[in-house]
């Protein structure tokens, strides 16, 4: 330690190691279209089971930029990583669930006399229901959350929020979990939207079934995805959020209060993110006090790979994520198991190459 | 008093209508009234529930505590008691009146013969039953009613009884802190020898305390100690140097395996010396953090935490996967991990083990006080503050940050090793996110920066879920709400940082606004 | 600063002395396991030489429990009540705390059941080990639930003398530590994993089989035994792939799969899982492939999640079909906690048996003392659980070898017709 006093620190170069960190990355790039290269040529995989690991990627990443959204909605006005974020999402998922639960028990009687249960009688009312209900709770949990555990930390040091998140986070799973059980509920699709029906696409020979819940899902996503974009881009309120944002000094300045702004951006966040718990459900047909945690993680990934605080970039961030997470193992020719591992290499990739993400207009640098 | 008043108490009623209702929705109100009972040291027997008595207690605490906050909001002073007790007859009364709608509900569906525990899997008849005090809905539900009002009026008036002794106690506080100020006892302070004495009692409490409090306190204390090491090591990266790291764990997880797959009978059957494996873990630690931090460490506060997080999530993936099965077999874990020999003699109780963790965190508070003293520590404070004027002030930002990482990850590295040989097992289940967000909690809820801090934090995050251990399945839900309020409460951490002073006559040192700018 | 330097140095030497003369006291003489030896465990030395303290305590390797009137004799859990698996946890203890129930009374003084969370952590398997050995009116341990968290319990039972019958810790050589304490019901994932690739080869006929598992433990062991033994019978495994638990969508995988055309696709893990896969094959060109589960995927949980996707789906269990038994302690089960039994986990009826069998187990070796106290005789606790032969309960007749497999009958293999468990042909 001694030394250490009177040694001159070593300069390194900076010009270099930025070079050689381009050229590392580049290798990386090659080796990896290399592999990518020979496995496809080599693997028996046809083109249906190509379509199939897309569409897959497609609806679990539409999910993913749902959620991440929520963070970086968040993020770009407070600079917190909501960390119960996954937990919102959860609750949402049940909403939706509850309300399946409720139209399925109640009978109806058609004009032929078979008895259906109103779940199918009306199931876009039934849809539209399970939506409502499940982003309205979302969208209550995310106001009081921000109220009760953020709001009181209005500038403390920028990890502290972290932590209560985080403490908001483990409270809302164990809830969960002390009021729905800890088993695993299956969410009952009307027929419309059934998980196991769907067209059947001919392609190469086979065929590769598309189901009515993917594919409303991923229309459902594109949906709210371009309805958040406009929400942001041509409302009042959005121009207000965008403002807090910028600038939430100067925003207050000019007559926005922003108290409310953010409590709106949880609430929006929150909806977000229980629609995509919805969508989960009847997805995968599952929920539980768990569900949130990893897709949570995924979306946060995410974000912040399209460029946290960016919401163009958490809906590129999270296709592009849910994409390479299905496609990756085939591709490269490696177990499905390291799934993550790929996902999240990508991600060291794509900071390496552009420190602020895909999207990212190095916001880090200036606005924190 | 005027309609604003009341209004307000309303509202106060109205949160608390909330909290009874969830504690009743999860089953709460029973295991509640059953630590009550158990308190009085009546056993609750199994499948039966505790006495009325104990509910009557527990709803009635709850009703003062609502009373209480209901006379506190009205913010008069002084405040009058016919005030206050208006303001908790209103709280409690709106509290009362939904605990009167949630029994109506629910007792009335239970009646009907409604399975309310299929969807609120902590409802079961007997608790329900139990909430209404054996009534029918609607009686049971008037007794909450009542209550419920009663209790918040007598909060209420609690209030009125604490501001009138309120002087006394303020004497009191005038003649301690004059007892304080008085000349010995601050002479008693400065005087360095009284240092040395509390240090000795310290020390002389952590050499016997491992050989008195039995092997339980030993483990749980033991497990404290691991985290006081992660969490000074944490502490080098995210306190010192200002870089947020979600992946905390990786290292932990290099430590273990690497100091497991060199001492362990299986699959390597190497057999290495203790001594000699705790210096590869700390070794193979630090150079994966080294490598790990090359190509990441120009990223920025939350891209920087991401990444590691991935990295975190990649090692344990990694360890558990087919793919290197044959190197670390796997998701079974390493088994048989050597303990601690010196001179042909195996150390290996859990006494033993723990004076090795009291070792190794004095070790490493010592280290960690002497990097935060030299240049290095300057240098990580100028980053921590603002990278950008570091760099401009001739700090190399990226050495200091890859060598802050580094130390960091070699602190993980020790934890690792001697938390795998003490439980003679490791497996990926031990080296999940949730220890990182664990270290970090840690970290923070201590103080950032902070030595002692961290030693709270560990305490409070590592033994405060055991002492909850009574709560049973309900630790976890108290302990996220306690981190909640932890973070409220004291935002800069239990015993936050003071920055070491340089130079006689330096100005104030700025409050470290967050890790990671 | 050299002054502080030296101070440490003091501390450290201080601590090592310390140390040493922990070391030197005596230890008791087991070392036949890898178990740390330690003067300090208050465990042996709890018994007082009290004057109603029957003969036995004496001469007893590890002492009695001394069990005073008006406590209840203990029997303590680690189980996952919190976190991911949760359900297991929750579901176990359920079935074990009716096992207290249905045991009733042992000279006035009941049972307990002290289920702690482990968080399904080899880290809180140990904790909860430490804590459950402090308490002196603990004697025997239905469980812990995960191999990981038994593992790394067992040294910590082995030193208090707790005898351990696990309802659900399965990895193979947990029974070859050589531990005195340690009892499983719960049939090993080289026992089952042989004969189900044996059924799968022979009595099925398939010769191409994908292999897949969840990445725990527990289902990784069983896949590659199946994985092995199948290739050894002359079968071959086209594919063998690992998923996340709690991922949910696990098309891609299985698309994959589905382009090498297996004839069965054999699963290790947790019915959570198992359902999903179930369901998924029918979208992802595996309609005709038979899902082949083993006893983590059996129970109504699986049919109820997958319907009819799942008619045809192959599942191993130790729970005979239907007895008694089973009928009685699922109208208990249902009518105490709501739900099915098996709708959380396929072990809650382990989980009962096992409480059952040591409640057994204590009966046959307490005294009560000339005091009022109840004794319970450690050691012969141990040897008791150890010799177990022939307890008749849920899951069959219960006898344990000299290493602690208490279920040598072998899985029973069973197949999801019309929305129903039946007895697979054998």
């Amino acid at each position: 330690m001694a030394e250490e006093h009177h040694k001159r620190p070593v300069k390194m170069p900076q010009l270099n190691i930025k070079i050689i960190r381009l050229i590392a990355a580049f290798v990386v790039l090659v080796l990896l279209i290399l592999r990518i290269h020979n496995v496809a040529l080599e693997s028996q995989l046809g083109a249906s089971t190509w379509l199939r690991l897309s569409v897959s990627g497609l609806i679990i990443g539409g999910m993913y930029a749902l959620i991440a959204i929520g963070y970086t909605l968040v993020y770009g006005i407070l600079f917190m990583i909501n960390f119960a974020h996954g937990e919102v999402m959860m609750i949402g998922s049940f909403g939706g669930y509850f309300v399946f639960e409720a139209f399925n028990a109640i009978p109806v009687t058609l004009h032929d006399g078979t008895q259906i249960s109103f779940l199918n009688a009306q199931p876009v009312i039934a849809i539209l229901l399970a939506f409502l209900i499940g982003m309205g709770i979302a969208a209550l949990t995310g106001y009081f959350l921000e109220k009760i555990a953020y709001r009181p930390l209005r500038g403390a040091p920028r990890l502290v929020p972290l932590i209560s998140a985080i403490g908001a986070s483990i409270f809302l799973q164990n809830a969960g979990q002390l009021l729905f059980g800890p088993q695993r509920r299956q969410y009952i699709n009307p027929v419309i939207i059934d998980r196991g029906l769907g067209w059947q696409i001919p392609i190469a020979g086979t065929k590769v079934l598309l189901t009515y819940s993917g594919i409303f899902s991923l229309v459902l996503s594109a949906t709210l995805m371009v309805a958040l974009y406009l929400l942001v881009q041509r409302t009042k309120l959005g121009r207000a959020m965008r403002a807090v944002a910028q600038d939430k000094r100067t925003a207050a300045l000019m007559g926005i209060n922003v108290d409310k702004i953010i409590s709106q951006t949880f609430v929006i966040s929150g909806a977000l993110a229980g629609s995509a718990g919805v969508m989960w459900g009847i997805h995968n047909g599952l929920t539980n006090y768990f569900v949130g945690f990893l897709p949570g993680i995924k979306a946060f990934t995410a974000a912040v790979l399209g460029g946290i605080g960016n919401i163009p970039g958490a809906m590129i961030g999270g296709l592009f994520l849910g994409i390479v997470e299905s496609i990756g193992p085939a591709a490269l020719g490696i177990d499905f198991q390291l799934q993550d591992v790929i996902a999240f290499s990508i991600l060291i990739l794509v900071l390496i190459l552009r420190p602020s993400g895909i999207l990212g207009e190095a916001l880090t640098e200036e606005k924190v | 008093m005027n309609n604003l008043h009341i209004q307000k108490s309303a509202k106060n009623g109205l949160v608390f209508a909330v909290i009874i209702i969830f504690l009743a929705l999860i089953g709460f109100t029973v295991t509640a009234a059953s630590m009550i009972q158990k308190v009085f040291g009546v056993e609750v027997s199994v499948g039966t529930m505790p006495k009325y008595s104990a509910l009557i207690a527990f709803l009635a605490f709850i009703g003062l505590w609502n009373g209480w906050r209901a006379a506190k909001q009205t913010e008069e002073h002084p405040l009058q008691a016919g005030h206050a007790i208006l303001a908790g007859l209103a709280s409690g009364f709106v509290t009362g009146l939904f605990a009167l709608g949630y029994s109506l509900i629910v007792g009335t569906l239970q009646s009907n013969g409604v399975n309310v525990r299929v969807y609120l899997s902590s409802l079961s008849p007997e608790s329900i039953i139990y909430f209404l005090f054996g009534q029918s809905p609607l009686s049971g539900g008037f007794i909450q009613l009542s209550l419920s009002t009663v209790s918040a009026a007598f909060g209420a008036l609690l209030v009125i009884f604490w501001d009138r002794s309120q002087h006394q106690f303020l004497i009191w506080k005038q003649k301690l802190s004059a007892w304080g100020n008085a000349s010995w006892p601050a002479k008693l302070r400065r005087n360095v020898f009284v240092g040395y004495i509390a240090m000795g009692v310290v020390l002389l409490l952590l050499v016997i305390l491992p050989r008195t409090w039995g092997s339980y306190w030993n483990y749980v204390m033991g497990t404290v100690g691991i985290y006081v090491l992660l969490g000074i090591g944490l502490n080098i990266i995210v306190g010192y140097s200002g870089q947020l790291v979600l992946g905390y764990v990786a290292f932990f997880a290099i430590g273990a395996y690497s100091f497991a797959l060199v001492t362990a009978p299986e699959p390597h059957n190497l057999n290495w010396n203790f001594w000699i494996a705790i210096l590869v873990a700390v070794v193979a630690s630090a150079i994966s953090g080294v490598l790990i931090g090359l190509p990441i460490l120009r990223l920025r506060g939350d891209y920087l935490a991401i990444v590691t997080l991935g990295f975190g999530e990649i090692i344990r993936i990694l360890i558990k996967s087919d793919l290197l099965k044959e190197i670390t077999l796997g998701p079974r874990g390493i088994r048989n991990i050597a303990g601690p020999t010196l001179f042909g003699k195996s150390f290996s109780s859990d006494s033993d083990f723990m004076y090795l963790i009291i070792l190794a965190v004095l070790l490493s508070i010592f280290l960690a006080r002497r990097w935060q003293e030299s240049r290095i520590g300057r240098a990580w404070l100028a980053i921590s503050q603002d990278e950008t004027v570091a760099q401009a002030t001739g700090v190399d930002t990226y050495k200091y940050k890859l060598l802050a990482l580094a130390i960091g990850a070699a602190f993980a590295g020790l934890g690792g090793a001697i938390f795998a040989s003490r439980n003679q097992f490791t497996g990926p289940e031990d080296h999940v996110l949730m220890v990182s967000i664990n270290v970090l909690c840690l970290v923070i809820v201590g103080g950032m920066g902070s030595i002692p801090g961290v030693i709270l934090g560990a305490f409070a995050l590592k033994g405060l879920p055991e002492i909850l251990r009574e709560l049973e399945s309900y630790r976890l839900l108290v302990f996220g709400a306690l981190l909640v309020l932890m973070m409220i409460v004291r935002p800069e951490g239990l015993w936050p940082a003071t920055r070491p002073k340089y130079e006689e006559n330096s100005p104030p040192p700025v409050t470290v606004e967050g890790g990671s700018r | 600063m050299s002054k502080k330097i030296l101070f440490f140095v003091f501390v450290v030497f201080a601590m090592i002395l310390a140390s040493c003369s922990g070391a030197q006291t005596p230890a008791p003489a087991n070392t036949d396991a890898p178990v740390a030896t330690d003067a300090t465990t208050d465990k042996a030395t709890d018994v007082p030489a009290a004057a109603g303290a029957p003969a036995v305590c004496a001469t007893d390797e590890f002492g009695c429990a001394v069990i005073p009137p008006g406590s209840t004799i203990k029997l303590g859990m680690g189980a996952p009540m919190t976190g991911d698996y949760a359900s297991f946890g929750i579901d176990i203890s359920q079935g074990a705390t009716i096992a207290i129930k249905d045991g009733g009374e042992l000279d006035g003084f009941k049972f307990e059941l002290v289920a702690q969370d482990t968080q399904g952590a080899p880290e809180g398997g140990a904790a909860v080990a430490n804590k459950l050995v402090t308490d002196p009116t603990v004697v025997a341990i239905p469980g812990h639930i995960f191999s990981g968290s038994t593992e790394a319990a067992i040294p910590i039972y082995e030193k208090a003398g707790l005898p351990m019958l696990s309802p659900s810790a399965t990895n193979p050589p947990l029974t070859t530590l050589g531990s005195k304490v340690f009892n499983r019901i719960a049939f090993t994932d080289a026992v089952q994993g042989k004969s189900a690739a044996e059924y799968l080869y022979n009595k099925l006929g398939f010769r191409k089989i994908a292999v897949m598992h969840d990445g725990g433990a527990y289902g990784q062991g069983l896949a590659d035994v199946v994985k092995q033994e199948f290739t050894a019978l002359g079968g071959e495994v086209v594919a063998y792939e690992g998923i996340e638990p709690g991922k949910q969508d696990y098309t891609t995988v299985l698309s994959v799969i589905s382009s090498k055309n297996p004839e069965a696709v054999y699963f290790g893990g947790y019915v959570a899982e198992g359902y999903i896969l179930a369901n998924q094959m029918k979208q992802t060109g595996l309609e005709n492939a038979v899902f082949f589960g083993c006893d983590g995927t059996f129970g109504a949980e699986f049919i109820e999640k997958s319907g009819a996707n799942g008619e045809g789906a192959y599942a191993a269990s130790l729970i005979p079909p239907d007895s008694d038994a089973k009928a009685k302690f699922d109208a208990t089960y249902l009518a105490d906690y709501g739900v099915p039994a098996g709708s959380l986990s396929p072990y809650t009826w382990s989980g009962y048996d096992a409480a059952a069998a040591l409640i057994a187990m204590v009966k046959s070796v307490a005294v009560l003392g000339g005091d009022g106290n109840l004794y319970v005789p450690r050691g012969e606790l141990v040897k008791a659980v150890r010799n177990m032969s022939g307890f008749s309960s849920i899951t069959g007749d219960i006898t344990c070898n000299d290493v602690g497999e208490c279920n040598t009958a072998g899985p029973t293999f069973y197949i999801v017709q019309n929305g129903e468990w039946v007895q697979a042909p054998k």
